[in-house]
Formats: structure tokens, sequence, C-alpha cells
């Protein structure tokens, strides 16, 4: 499926955020690295994709019906072992059927666990007065506290972006501090670039966030992928 | 009528005549002054009040009306009240229509869409609508117009007709920021103004216009711009982009707080603010922002002054310890600029001009002279540094001791900055911490093109905004 596609159909149904598995498709498409991620309807089907993938993982309930999936008891993370999946697969059932009763039920989503690297969060918007603008700087979930972003005009080459990470603190950290290995910043730079490219090939996209990022000393991976389309 | 032809830009610049409508006989009130001003910078004369109920203002003959002015006028300025200003438009509309001059029009006038009125804004639309349709272009409302010191012209009642000539170009969305600068420097020498442009609401030309305009004229070799915002900023920054990569853009701009509510579904949207993305853009298009107004004005007339530096290695050449740490703490701080390595020949060299007390390279890049010294000193040691391959530019500071004369300080300092050719020059700026003490001092190095400063920090961040132009220009070029 295509980016335009899974974006017209979006669009159609209405959705103001593109689903997870859809957003890493787009990511994918634009070589921007998200964990391996797969679909599965059944409690088999979870332990096979698990054990094609590598423990650990992290599942995730998949219903239109529920937006924020952590307050329903709908993601475990951790999991090492098809025992403790089998365990975490019934034991997230038995949550929605508690939290969520009426919720239609797509299937369970399972997801390589990450190690965890150098958080930080590439994002983007459409501005009124800029257009296309990309966002980098410090992940996680203190991003809105600490602001230690810096901005670009989107589409941008590759020594822009290197300029705006530069830029930030964070910047620090990347580079590696007390014997740590430096991340690899030349990924992160693709990861912002290919950014930039998606939010100015698609004006229907009007905010994206990449918090966190993963940045590792070998390549980094998109954690959690949230697209934002415009309301028509 | 013929089909209305879009006037140049450069009616406002090189006008054969300039009208000013509303123009007053009293002694003292703007409107006056507007003639005044316009009579005593005008190259060719040909100032031409217009005003029905006088005959005579300021020693010119006065116009009942536009269609009498039998000689070309390609600038108006409309000086009557708003609700007057349209039956002017009318005027230069049918004036264009017959002569086919009166292509620029700068509106002084207040009261349009800046009353944020109903009838505010309709004024506005009219009065624009109707001097589009002639083809014209306008400067304002709610402005004070132009200036250029080249070309002789005036529109404004508060750029004083003496400005210095000079390479700075300065567009403002407010004329009373650009025009206090004009003054405060007037007397110092400081600053040498080419173009001045005073943008109030907008209403036609804006900055992008004046960017692409100032970009390619000749004689503007900085372009200073004080902005709020504009609608169109993505436009600004492109255009932006492509002069920077000629001449240097200085921006200070207001509005950085946002008071607006947020309805962001990201961190990313939630955390844009516009000044922030400004502060990324700026970056982005080379456009060099400024943080304070001091930092604004000096930079913008150093550039004018002084040749780019080849890299970033600064050397200090110092009198005084204590500011010298308050320069050096601010020239490092960003991570753009470094104190520059002196080679033992240098430091030998320095050694022999110097008194036995000095200290010559403690830190790296570093000269005290100590306030044993006398002018020819000056001079030996900035021959030396001007003629090293290692060092991009200096930043000189002294409180002059009092047994040494201005002039003869003055002529010390440029005859070492000199001793190089211009190729091999590089910037040097002269820190004077005595306030008026050395008013003279300071007026004889700016009279000879070397900039002056009051504060070691100013000058730190000068040279950093210099470095840091210096370095997109090289990966651009």
């Amino acid at each position: 499926m295509d980016c335009r596609k899974i974006i017209t159909s979006s669009i159609a149904a209405g959705d103001a955020v593109v689903p997870e598995l859809e957003a890493q498709q787009i990511c994918r498409a634009y070589n921007i690295s998200c964990p391996a991620t797969v679909l599965a309807t059944g409690k088999a089907e979870c332990i096979a994709a698990a054990q094609s993938m590598g423990y650990p993982v992290v599942i995730k309930i998949f219903s239109r019906q529920i937006v924020h999936k952590s307050d329903v008891g709908g993601v475990i993370t951790g999991i090492a072992s098809a025992g403790e999946l089998d365990q975490a697969y019934d034991r997230m059932m038995a949550n929605i059927a508690k939290n969520s009763p009426g919720a239609e039920i797509g299937g369970v989503i399972v997801q390589k666990q990450m190690p965890k690297g150098v958080e930080v969060v590439v994002g983007g918007l459409r501005n009124d007065q800029f257009g296309p603008v990309v966002m980098f700087g410090m992940g996680g979930i203190y991003v809105e506290v600490f602001k230690d972003v810096s901005f670009r005009l989107a589409p941008l080459d590759k020594d822009e972006a290197l300029r705006q990470v530069r830029e930030t603190r964070v910047f620090k950290l990347l580079q590696g501090v007390r014997g740590e290995q430096p991340c690899d910043i030349d990924a992160l730079c693709d990861v912002i670039v290919n950014t930039g490219r998606l939010l100015a090939e698609y004006p229907e996209i009007a905010e994206l966030d990449f918090n966190p990022v993963f940045c590792y000393p070998d390549g980094c991976t998109v954690v959690d992928a949230r697209l934002v389309l415009k309301s028509t | 009528m013929a089909e209305p032809f879009t006037a140049p830009i450069d009616n406002f610049f090189k006008p054969r005549g300039v009208a000013v409508v509303g123009a007053s006989a009293t002694p003292g009130s703007p409107n006056n002054q507007i003639v005044q001003f316009a009579k005593q910078m005008s190259l060719t004369g040909n100032v031409f009040p217009v005003n029905p109920r006088s005959e005579e203002i300021a020693g010119l003959t006065c116009y009942p009306d536009l269609m009498s002015i039998p000689a070309p006028v390609d600038l108006i300025v409309i000086a009557v009240g708003a609700q007057h200003s349209l039956g002017v438009a009318r005027q230069i509309a049918q004036r264009r229509g017959e002569k086919g001059d009166a292509g620029a029009v700068a509106v002084v006038t207040a009261g349009f869409k800046e009353m944020a009125t109903a009838e505010g804004e309709q004024l506005q639309s009219e009065l624009i609508a109707t001097i589009k349709a002639s083809g014209a272009r306008l400067i304002g409302p709610n402005c004070q117009g132009v200036a250029d010191t080249y070309n002789g012209i005036n529109t404004t009642f508060s750029v004083p007709p003496n400005t210095p000539q000079g390479g700075v170009s300065i567009v403002s969305q407010s004329a009373a920021f650009a025009t206090s600068f004009l003054r405060w420097a007037r007397d110092q020498r400081l600053v040498g103004v080419n173009k001045f442009v005073s943008l109030g609401n907008m209403a036609d030309l804006d900055f992008r216009d004046m960017l692409a305009y100032m970009g390619d004229d000749e004689k503007t070799k900085v372009i200073a711009m004080y902005m709020e915002g504009i609608g169109d900023a993505r436009g600004l920054i492109d255009i932006a982009a492509s002069v920077t990569r000629r001449k240097p853009i200085v921006v200070i701009k207001g509005g950085k707080t946002s008071l607006g509510t947020n309805v962001a579904q990201s961190h990313t949207a939630s955390i844009a603010g516009n000044n922030d993305i400004y502060d990324g853009a700026f970056r982005q298009a080379g456009v060099i922002r400024a943080q304070s107004v001091a930092e604004f004005y000096h930079t913008a007339r150093v550039f004018d002054k002084m040749p780019l530096p080849k890299g970033n290695r600064i050397a200090i050449l110092t009198v005084v310890g204590g500011p010298s740490t308050i320069c050096v703490d601010e020239l490092v701080s960003t991570g753009e600029v470094s104190l520059a390595h002196f080679s033992e020949e240098l430091k030998l060299e320095a050694a022999k001009y110097l008194v036995a007390s000095a200290n010559i390279g403690s830190p790296d890049g570093y000269i005290d002279m100590t306030a044993s010294v006398n002018p020819k000193m000056h001079t030996d040691v900035l021959k030396l540094l001007m003629n090293d391959d290692g060092i991009d530019g200096i930043i000189f500071m002294t409180t002059p001791p009092g047994f040494i004369k201005d002039d003869e300080l003055a002529a010390a300092i440029v005859e070492g900055y000199n001793s190089v050719p211009d190729e091999k020059k590089k910037p040097l700026l002269s820190v004077m911490l005595a306030g008026n003490a050395v008013a003279r001092c300071r007026t004889l190095l700016e009279e000879q093109g070397l900039p002056t400063f009051e504060f070691p920090d100013d000058a730190a961040r000068v040279m950093v905004n210099m470095v840091r132009y210096s370095e997109y220009r090289r990966r651009n070029d």
C-alpha cells in the first residue's frame, strides 16, 4: 500500500491521526526506520510473530474504538519469552473486556521492543506563515518542558540537518559522554531530511511527531510515530 | 486611457521630482518639516509642496493640486488626513493616466488599518485599490516613506538630512526605531547610510519587495531590518536566502513572545512558536538575527566598514584585564569562535616591542600590553597581528591612558590596520572604554573607517556574527 492510498483512506475513514501500522508503512516508504511490527489476530499468531522477530516484544491492542491504549490496559511491554507472551495476551484480553467492553478488537500488534538509545524527537508541522517546518530536539516525555529544539524549513538537505542537530544541547549526548560510543548522527540526519521530504510532499499532513527516536551507535529507530492529518 | 503599467521601485529612490501633498506652511509642524528636509537634501531641487491654501512653503512654489505641477513628479508623499487620502489617490491615477509619471507613493498619514476599526480598514483598502489600478506602487500607510543619501531623497520628518553616506540600507516596520539609530549615530560618525525605508502597514510594498530591491542595489552593502511580522514568511526567507549570498542581512525582530492559544495534537506543534521558527529559518537563510538593539546597530554598521573574517580564529589585544575577560567569555560562548593560536615567532617578535611585564599568549591568542603603553607599541603589535595568517580577526580594548593623546592613539591604530594590503585585511574592532573622555579618539577612528565600541561584549557579539556570516558565505560560494 503506498503512502498516497494510506493517507487518502485515513481521511476517508475520518481519522485525525494515521493508525500506527499505517504510519509505520509511510515511514518505511521514506527510509525512516521503525521497529518490526506485525498485526496478529490470535494468540498463536502473536507467538509466531514474536518468535520470528525475537524477544523482547511489546503487545498493543488494536481497535478503532480505543484511542488511549495504555489507559485501558491495552499495552504490555518487556515480554521476554513465549510463556510470558501467553500470559500477557490473556491478561490484556481480560483488561479490555473489563475496561472497554463494547470495543471491536481488530487484533493485537506485536512489536519488537527496542533497546534504549539516546532519546530524540523529530517532528514536523505545517505553519500558516512558513509552510512545512521540521523540528529536532531532545525527545521523551519532557520535550515540552525543556524545549531543547531547533527548527528548519522543509525540505532541507543533510548538511542543514546536521547544523540543526548541532544547535541543540542533546547534540552533546549524541556525541557520547563519559566513554559512551557516539551515536550515528549521519543516520539521524537522514531521518530529519526524509521527514522534511515527507512533510513537503504531503500537504495533508498537518503535524507529525516521531518521539522518541532511539539513536544508537549504528542507526536510529522511530519508536513512536504520530501523523496528524489536516482537519477539512 | 492606456493600460496602466506597474511602476518600478526605482521611482522611490531616483525620482525626477517629489511632491508633498498636504505640505504645511507652519514651521515646526511635521508636514512643514517634510518639505524642509526634502528641500535640504534634494540634489535636483525638484521638490513641490502641494496645498491649495498656500502659495509658497519653505521658499518653494506651492501648487494647489498634483495636476498643476508642470515638471515630472515620480514620487508623491501623501501627508493629508486619512479621509482625504482617497481624493489624492484619484489625482495620482489621473496624473499617471495623463502624464505617465507619479509611479511611487509614500503614505505618511496614519489612521488606516492600524486603527483596527472597520472604517480604517475600509479606507486602506480603497486607497490601495485606487493606487494599484493606476499601476503606481505604495509604501505605507502609517510610515515615513524613504530617504536616500546618495540620490538626495527624504520624505521623512525625522531622518536628519545630514546623515552620513555609507553602505547600510535600513528597512524598518517602525520609523521611530530606525531614525533613533541615525540620530544616535550621527555625531560620532558611527554609521553610513545609503537608503532608509519605513514600511508602516505594508499595504503594498513589504519586506520581500524591499529585500529584492536592496539585494540588487549596488550601493547597498548591508541590509538592516527591524521587523515585527509578515504574512508570507516563507516568501521572505526565500528572497533573503538569495540576497545573503551576496550581502549580509541583519535583523532584529519585535514580537518574540506569543500570547496565542495552542490546539496542537503533537508535541512538535505545541512547542513550535513562530519566534522559534524564525530563529531556525533565519539561520538556514544566512540572516543574522541580533538579540539586542546594540547588537543590531553595531553588527549592521561593522559589516559595512570591515572585511569579512576568513575564519574563526580571533586575537585579543588589550591594555585592560577585566573587560577582556568579559569579551573573551562572550566571544567563545557560542562555540563558533575560538582564540587564535600564536606561533613562537609571533610571540618573540611581540615581546621585542612591549614591556617585560606584558602578557603575550596567556591564554593563547591573547596579548595584554599593560598600561605601560605608547602609541608606537599599538602600531607595531597591530602590524604583527594584521600580518599573521593564523589570525582571522582582532578585538582591541583600551581605556586610553591620560598620557596618550586621542589623535596619536587613533593614528597609531589606523597605521597598524593599514599596514597590510586590502586583500590581507581582517576585521579590527576597537573597544574604547571611557565614554565621552575618548569621544574624539572614537570619532577619529570612525572617520577612518575603523569601527569602535563602548563595551567589550558588544564587540564580541559583532565578531561572532561576522564569523557566522562568513562561514555561511564560504559554504555557499
